[in-house]
């Protein structure tokens, strides 16, 4: 057993269920979706991120740019969020909270690419 | 390919300062927005993930803008307080750690390579790589330079490198600190570009020259080596491995001593080359009589050869220089033991004596003490180093070989002026017959200052005489001599040298000589006329005035 892989291996699958239990749900309706939860997945794919940095193979290039992706699409969902409470007169519409919900979306997506990716590169190896 | 595993090596250690950073901001911003706070109307409210974020931020970085939005209440405190801590503590090590990484020496070198390795990438004129950064190799560097020769220089020592960049050169000279002994190294510095023209190695050590020479013989069968040796088992084993050009500092001394003594108009004409006046100055006569050699080194044993085959009488003192400190535990020459083996080898009657040690403080006593002996004498001092200049030229010595600089010279004729490089080797198999009669002429037509420059007949540096030539006109070289301001008149201008595309040499040139494309000529003129022979050249009005046919 490998600790490292423990370790990051963790941090991928915990990046990606955190991500879905905050997509999950009416993308209409904010009270499906908790700001908790966003931030808990924005920490959790920013450890992820730091934890492919410095992978010199052709994976681990890849990984990190999936990981990238999820960071910027989860910063610009809660950048959404913070520009339309504090910077909209009439706070959250339905547009800003289809918005926010959509961009945690397609970081989910992100991370399923690089989950599978992960397990892929698991599987490949012969221990 | 270790070269970029350092850089990866830093980004992963960045990790855990990066760890460091995102847990204890987070830990810092769950609490703050979990913690009740009491707003300014007495109502709770908890603060948002932004207001957390702000506040943690100013915190973290010590910044401290005060309490936001409203004044906190208790139980907030407490929790700030802890996280003061906490994010204070985390982001100085964070970011003191990746301050530290990014000034890290190895990756600073790896951003040095990588910018070197981009200079040598956008090189596209020709160039030449100079292994070693010192007096001998500076001069050459400014004269290849001059005649837009590009340079890339390889040291092992970072100080030299950094020197290398206060001077500034122009254009700019890509430089690198590394072993230039690896392939690793020469490949770097491009060996392998289609550009590379030479390679130069002028270390003291002959091993590493020879080990040089191999890497660059094997790297790229088609650049020129220039490679000093001393020895002549070194010259051999350099000759076999196919080095084109040999430079053996003693040999270069020892030939020009022969020259000097048995054609002195040869001797003038190689001087001239390297930037003499066209005229012997009295006090460069070299006596007949007998030599005195002091110190029978590599360097006395070529002057030896020198004047064996030149005639002349000589005697030598063995002084080893190292030995001699060591003994005497001194560098000055001259105690009494001294003398007396000056008067043995008959520094009295000799009428000139050769100082050829390998430090420039003995030669210069050993010159000084001989002189105090014999007031006629003539002194010949080896000045090893280019540093002494100035207290050899205050001593008043006869004539001074500098190592270095004759190195320097011959280097730079090599590699950037190919046509007065064969006309020096054509000197040494002429006879003063023949020097005297070139000189002759070229004091009539030219005074005593003339200067030599090589014109290739090509598109870019002769557009009108190369088309025409590539025509089928026929051009004598008569035609290069008129004038463009009276074609019956002929300007001062003398070919010395033609090469011809097949590679024959054609020395001393008649006006009858039938000009053909890509010849290159060595001529001799002042700046007038060499500005007036590129007008002629060059366009076809000046060339069809002075071919005379149309008008």
């Amino acid at each position: 057993m490998n600790t490292e892989k423990v370790i990051s291996g963790f941090f991928f699958i915990l990046a990606m269920t955190i991500n879905f239990g905050f997509v999950y749900g009416d993308p209409s309706n904010l009270q499906y979706h908790s700001a908790y939860e966003l931030f808990a997945a924005i920490v959790i794919n920013l450890i992820a991120t730091v934890l492919k940095l410095g992978d010199k193979t052709q994976l681990g290039s890849v990984l990190l740019a999936t990981s990238l992706v999820a960071d910027i699409q989860l910063i610009a969902s809660a950048t959404v969020w913070a520009f339309a409470i504090y910077l909209t007169k009439e706070g959250m519409n339905l547009e800003s909270t289809v918005a926010v919900v959509s961009l945690s979306a397609g970081a989910f997506i992100a991370n399923i690419v690089s989950v599978l990716l992960f397990i892929g590169d698991t599987l490949k190896s012969k221990r | 390919m270790e070269s970029s595993n350092t850089i990866w090596i830093i980004i992963r250690r960045m990790r855990i300062p990066f760890l460091v950073i995102i847990i204890t901001f987070s830990i810092s911003i769950l609490g703050l927005t979990l913690i009740p706070g009491i707003d300014d109307n007495g109502h709770t409210y908890h603060m948002s993930f932004f207001d957390a974020f702000y506040f943690v931020s100013y915190m973290a970085s010590t910044i401290g803008f005060g309490e936001a939005p409203y004044s906190f209440s208790y139980p907030q405190r407490i929790w700030v307080s802890a996280c003061i801590y906490l994010t204070v503590i985390g982001w100085f090590y964070g970011i003191g750690a990746i301050v530290a990484l990014v000034q890290d020496k190895r990756l600073a070198r790896e951003i040095d390579i990588a910018r070197f390795r981009k200079k040598i990438k956008n090189l596209k004129e020709p160039f030449t790589i100079i292994l070693g950064y010192n007096n001998i190799t500076h001069p050459i560097i400014d004269w290849l330079n001059k005649e837009g020769i590009r340079v890339v220089v390889v040291d092992k020592s970072v100080e030299k490198i950094d020197t290398l960049e206060l001077e500034n050169f122009i254009p700019e000279v890509p430089a690198l600190s590394a072993d230039v002994t690896t392939p690793q190294t020469l490949k770097l510095a491009g060996i392998h570009k289609k550009n590379c023209q030479a390679l130069v190695s002028l270390f003291d050590d002959d091993i590493k020259n020879t080990k040089i020479a191999l890497l660059g013989r094997l790297l790229n069968k088609r650049i020129k080596l220039v490679i000093k040796s001393t020895t002549k088992t070194q010259s051999e084993h350099l000759h076999n491995l196919g080095v084109r050009y040999i430079e053996d500092p003693f040999l270069f001394v020892s030939d020009r001593i022969y020259l000097a003594l048995t054609a002195p108009s040869l001797w003038l004409l190689e001087m001239w080359i390297f930037g003499h006046i066209l005229k012997v100055r009295n006090r460069e006569h070299l006596p007949q009589g007998r030599y005195i050699i002091c110190g029978y080194g590599r360097m006395g044993h070529a002057l030896e050869y020198a004047l064996k085959k030149a005639n002349i009488k000589y005697s030598y003192i063995d002084i080893k220089s190292t030995d001699y400190k060591e003994e005497k535990q001194s560098a000055v020459f001259g105690d009494e033991e001294d003398f007396k083996s000056l008067l043995e080898s008959g520094v009295k009657e000799a009428s000139a004596i050769i100082a050829a040690t390998k430090d420039d403080l003995i030669n210069l006593t050993i010159l000084a003490t001989a002189k105090k002996i014999n007031p006629e004498i003539y002194t010949i001092g080896r000045e090893n180093t280019v540093d002494d200049l100035s207290i050899f030229k205050a001593a008043r010595i006869n004539r001074v070989y500098i190592l270095e600089q004759i190195l320097a010279e011959f280097t730079y004729l090599f590699i950037a002026r190919p046509l007065a490089y064969k006309f020096i080797n054509l000197l040494h198999k002429k006879d003063e017959y023949w020097g005297s009669e070139v000189v002759d002429k070229m004091h009539n037509l030219l005074g005593e200052n003339p200067i030599h420059f090589e014109i290739t007949i090509n598109e870019e540096s002769a557009y009108a005489l190369s088309r025409e030539l590539k025509k089928g006109r026929k051009i004598p070289l008569s035609t290069l001599y008129r004038s463009r301001s009276d074609r019956k008149e002929t300007m001062p201008l003398l070919v010395l040298l033609i090469k011809k595309s097949n590679g024959d040499i054609e020395a001393m040139p008649s006006s009858s000589f039938a000009l053909e494309d890509k010849m290159s000529l060595l001529i001799a003129s002042n700046e007038e006329s060499k500005s007036d022979l590129e007008y002629i050249i060059n366009n076809y009005y000046e060339l069809e005035y002075v071919l005379g046919e149309k008008l």
